[in-house]
């Protein structure tokens, strides 16, 4: 089947201002965007420029902006997609070539967060893991899932009216250890989030639930951060 | 848990109790204007009838505090989304606030003072 593919196209070093650039190309139902990019990449035009890895859903390089939705380009198949293809590169983060996006600031909000487990008390006697109960472990498996692509936070219109957000995807990692019984430092966590720029930039839009391609439920967790602010505890 | 005082997030949650509170408030007013009084018959006769009752005069009042407390505020969440640095931010809350307590008190007189027919 033929594909009419438009990507996004920007070189800082040759071009005044970004313009598009539409690739006719043969392909399958079953063909995903990542494989119609790498086949313009090799085939087409090798100035091409996007980031994946592992190509499996799994790293979250290929994040990009796949007919107006935030979506990974080696998890959209032509046939969810259609023919007619547009591909662009992340809003609200800069864009340092084609489909490549300045991620630091999104990463520096992510740190914000203090994303690892903190427990100052000692390991058991037995030098065994610190244990906990499967119920203890379902009440954030959701956020485990996040793989940091920025879907969410780059879906997000507070995120594209003010970087200073922390955003959804920095608050679903914050969820992830908040409400690990394992962990101590929620108090520290909690205090970044109740901030100016903390959960209270979230005007529960949706647009992140809907962009993350794990199907995490963000605007959930982000609500239970909330409740944990405004309750003053955890459980 | 140390929970700290934090504007935002009183703001955030005057947000949810006057939403909470607006529920009742605005639809036993718009069923009783729209609906059981009709907006053809709301007329300067109806507004003084109404305030005569001291209840009534209450109940605009509350619907006054909620509902434009309630709007301004949220004005104020979307319109900080926009704005970079704490003094355009601490600006902006000011005249917002002032904009709010102007505009209450021109209302509050309003109910308060009541209809004089002439």
């Amino acid at each position: 089947m033929e594909i009419t593919l438009k990507v996004f196209r920007y070189n800082p070093e040759k071009d005044a201002k970004w313009h598009y650039e539409t690739y006719v190309i043969e392909g399958q139902p079953t063909d995903r965007v990542l494989d119609l990019l790498e086949y313009v990449k090799g085939y087409i035009d090798g100035t091409l420029s996007f980031r994946r890895s592992c190509a499996h859903g799994v790293c979250g390089s290929d994040a990009m902006r796949i007919n107006g939705r935030n979506r990974l380009a080696c998890k959209a198949l032509v046939r969810d997609v259609g023919t007619k293809i547009t591909v662009e590169p992340l809003i609200g983060l800069k864009v340092i070539k084609d489909l490549i996006v300045d991620m630091e600031p999104f990463f520096d909000n992510y740190k914000k967060i203090l994303p690892f487990l903190i427990n100052e008390t000692p390991p058991p006697a037995d030098g065994k893991e610190r244990y906990q109960s499967p119920e203890d472990r379902a009440i954030f498996d959701d956020t485990t899932k996040c793989i940091l692509c920025a879907c969410c936070t780059t879906s997000c219109p507070s995120f594209w009216a003010n970087d200073d957000y922390v955003g959804p995807a920095a608050i679903v990692n914050a969820h992830r250890f908040i409400f690990d019984s394992r962990d101590e430092a929620a108090n520290e966590r909690l205090k970044v989030l109740n901030s100016m720029f903390g959960v209270y930039r979230c005007h529960t839009i949706f647009n992140c639930t809907e962009a993350c391609p794990r199907e995490i439920q963000v605007t959930k967790a982000i609500g239970e951060v909330k409740m944990a602010i405004l309750r003053g505890k955890i459980k | 848990m140390e929970n700290k005082f934090n504007f935002e997030g009183l703001a955030w949650k005057w947000m949810r109790y006057s939403a909470f509170l607006l529920i009742p408030l605005v639809w036993i007013h718009a069923i009783i204007q729209a609906l059981i009084v009709g907006g053809h018959n709301l007329s300067l006769d109806y507004v003084a009838m109404r305030w005569a009752i001291w209840g009534w005069r209450v109940y605009d009042i509350f619907l006054l505090a909620f509902a434009f407390s309630h709007g301004m505020n949220g004005l104020r969440q979307v319109l900080m989304d926009f704005v970079k640095g704490s003094r355009p931010r601490r600006l902006l809350n000011g005249l917002i606030f002032f904009a709010w307590l102007l505009l209450t008190a021109l209302g509050a007189t309003a109910v308060i003072g009541g209809v004089r027919m002439p």
